[in-house]
C-alpha cells in the first residue's frame, strides 16, 4: 500500500540580496573577521507535518506563494528538506511540469525515449507504450519531425499523454489541466481522471476550488508555508475561502 | 514496508537509462542534419589531425612519422581532460530547468559529459591509429596498453569534473578562471616538446603537472613502442584514485544543496 509520511518538514531558501556571491567575494570574506551577510533565510514551508494514507485524495489550498508547489517538489524531491522528514512509499509520477526535459531540436519520437527515461520508464515500457502515446497525442504525421517545429498545442499533447501514459501508485498534480482545444481538453479530462481513479494517492494542487472540491476526500491549507487547516473538502475550503475575504 | 532511499551507486544504476539517454543526445546533437551525421566525429579529428601534423612537422622540421605519433598521443588525452574540466562544469548549470523540475540523481549530469567525450576521444585515437597505418608507421602490442590508459585517465577526468561541475553552481565566475587555468596547463603539459625540454627555471612546475603522468601513460606505448615505466602507472593510478575519491566526497556533500543555488 502506498502511504506519504510527512514530518516537521520545513525548507529553507536562501535569498541574496546583492548578487550572486563571487569567487573573490568569498575570498575576501574569508579574511575579514566580521563577515557580513549578505543574505537571508526565507522558509517556504514550516514545520508542516501531514500523512497521506492509500485511498486519500488530497488537495492543497493556499494563496500564490504560500509554499505549495514547492512542498510537492519536496515530496518528489526535487527539493532536500532542511529539517524534518518526508517518507513515500510506492510509485511516484511526478506531474509538476510536463515536457521538462524534452530537447527542441529532437524529433517527437525521440522526446518520447528521451523524457520517458527521465520520467523513469524503461526502455521496454516507452516501446509498448510508443505507439498509444502518438495516437492519443494525435501527432501521427509529425512524430518524425524536430519538436521545435511543432505548434504549440501539439508539443503540450505529446507532452501530456507521455506522462499521463503510464499509471502510477501517487499521483502529483500542480494545475495540470491545460492546453489543447476543446476537443483534446475533453479527451486529456477523461484521461486525467482515469488516472486519478486508479492511483493510490493523489496530492493535487489547484487555485480552483471547486475542481479541488470535486476530485479530493480532503484538504490542506497552507498559508505562507505553514499548515492552517486540514480536513474535509468543505469544511476546510470554506475557511479557506472566508479567510480569503478577510485579507 | 519501509522503503529506505536506495545508495547514491544503487539509484545510478536504477536511472542508467536516463544516463544513456543523455549520452546519446550530447553524441547526436552535434552532428544533426548533417549529410555525413556521426562520421563527422571521426573526420573531424582525421584532417585536424592531418593538418596539423603537416604544418608542424614542416614547421620544428622534425620527421612526420614520428612526429605525428608524438604530437597526437599528447594531444588527444589533453584534449579530452580539458574539454572535461570545463564541459563538465557546465553540466549543473545547463540542465538547471531539469534538475528544477524533477528528480533525477545529479551525478548523471556531469557523468553523461564525460561518458560522451571518452567516446569521442577514443574515436579520435582510432582516426590516429589510421592515420599513423597510413603514413606508414608501425603499432607494436604496446598499443594494447591504451584502454588501460583511458581507464586511469577517465577515473582522474571525471574527479575532478565532479569537483569542477558543483564548484561552478557556487561560483559562477569559475567558468573564466578554469579557461585560462586550462590555457595555462597546456603550455606547462608536454604536448609539443618532450618532457625534458621545459627544464629549467620552471622545469619544477611541469614536475607539479598532475596531467603530465598521463600523456606519458599513451605517448610510451605508441611512441616508444614500450609499456609506461610502472613508477608512471603508479603515480597515474594514485592521481586518479585520489581525483575520484575527492570528486565523489566533494560532490555527495553538495548535491543536495545544488537546486537551491541554480
Amino acid at each position: 500500500m502506498s502511504s506519504i509520511r510527512v514530518k516537521d518538514l520545513s525548507i529553507k531558501f536562501r535569498i541574496y540580496h546583492d548578487r550572486s556571491p563571487s569567487l573573490k567575494d568569498y575570498f575576501a570574506n574569508l579574511f575579514k573577521r566580521q563577515r557580513q551577510i549578505a543574505y537571508s533565510d526565507f522558509w517556504a514551508v514550516k514545520d508542516v507535518s501531514f500523512e497521506v494514507k492509500a485511498g486519500d485524495r488530497l488537495g492543497i489550498v493556499g494563496h500564490n506563494g504560500a509554499g505549495k508547489s514547492t512542498l510537492l517538489k519536496a515530496l518528489c524531491r526535487v527539493y532536500e528538506s532542511s529539517e524534518g522528514e518526508i517518507s513515500v512509499d510506492g510509485r511516484i509520477a511526478p506531474l509538476l511540469e510536463i515536457g521538462a526535459g524534452f530537447h527542441p531540436e529532437f524529433t517527437g519520437r525521440e522526446n518520447i525515449y528521451l523524457n520517458g527515461a527521465i520520467l523513469g520508464y524503461t526502455k521496454q515500457q516507452l516501446s509498448v507504450i510508443e505507439p498509444e502515446v502518438i495516437a492519443f497525442a494525435e501527432v501521427e504525421e509529425f512524430i518524425d519531425t524536430p519538436v521545435k517545429y511543432y505548434s504549440t498545442g501539439m508539443y503540450m499533447r505529446l507532452a501530456f499523454s507521455l506522462a499521463t501514459a503510464m499509471h502510477p501508485d501517487i499521483l502529483i498534480l500542480d494545475e495540470i489541466f491545460a492546453g489543447g482545444d476543446s476537443s483534446f481538453m475533453k479527451k486529456a479530462k477523461a484521461r486525467m481522471y482515469e488516472l486519478i481513479n486508479k492511483s493510490d494517492i493523489m496530492v493535487f494542487v489547484s487555485h480552483d476550488t471547486n475542481l479541488v472540491s470535486s476530485l479530493c476526500n480532503r484538504v490542506i491549507w497552507i498559508d505562507h508555508g505553514k499548515l492552517v487547516a486540514d480536513g474535509a473538502p468543505d469544511e476546510v475550503l470554506a475557511r479557506y475561502l472566508a479567510g480569503r475575504l478577510n485579507d | 514496508m519501509k522503503t529506505s532511499p536506495p545508495s547514491f551507486f544503487g539509484e545510478l544504476y536504477k536511472r542508467r537509462n536516463v544516463l544513456m539517454q543523455l549520452v546519446s543526445q550530447q553524441l547526436i546533437l552535434r552532428y544533426r542534419r548533417t549529410a555525413l551525421g556521426y562520421l563527422w566525429t571521426l573526420i573531424n579529428p582525421l584532417l585536424m589531425m592531418s593538418v596539423m601534423a603537416v604544418v608542424f612537422a614542416t614547421l620544428f622540421k622534425a620527421d612526420l612519422k614520428t612526429f605525428t605519433v608524438f604530437l597526437f598521443t599528447g594531444m588527444i588525452p589533453w584534449n579530452f581532460f580539458s574539454s572535461v574540466v570545463s564541459q563538465s562544469g557546465s553540466s549543473l548549470i545547463n540542465n538547471e530547468g531539469l534538475i528544477k523540475k524533477i528528480y533525477l540523481p545529479k551525478v548523471i549530469f556531469p557523468l553523461s559529459v564525460v561518458l560522451a567525450l571518452l567516446i569521442d576521444s577514443v574515436l579520435s585515437f582510432l582516426a590516429l591509429f589510421l592515420i599513423i597505418l597510413a603514413i606508414g608507421g608501425s603499432l607494436s602490442w604496446a598499443a594494447l596498453f591504451i584502454p588501460v590508459a583511458y581507464l586511469l585517465l577517465f577515473f582522474f577526468a571525471l574527479g575532478i569534473g565532479l569537483i569542477t561541475s558543483v564548484a561552478m553552481v557556487f561560483f559562477r565566475d569559475l567558468q573564466h578562471v578554469i579557461l585560462i587555468a586550462m590555457q595555462g596547463l597546456f603550455f606547462l603539459t608536454p604536448i609539443f616538446y618532450k618532457n625534458e625540454a621545459l627544464a629549467g627555471k620552471i622545469g619544477w612546475l611541469v614536475g607539479l603537472n598532475p596531467v603530465v603522468p598521463f600523456i606519458e601513460l599513451f605517448r610510451a606505448p605508441l611512441y616508444s613502442a614500450s609499456l609506461p615505466k610502472s613508477s608512471v602507472i603508479i603515480q597515474a593510478l594514485l592521481l586518479s584514485l585520489a581525483a575520484i575519491s575527492i570528486g565523489l566526497l566533494v560532490f555527495r556533500r553538495h548535491e543536495k544543496k545544488i537546486v537551491f543555488r541554480l
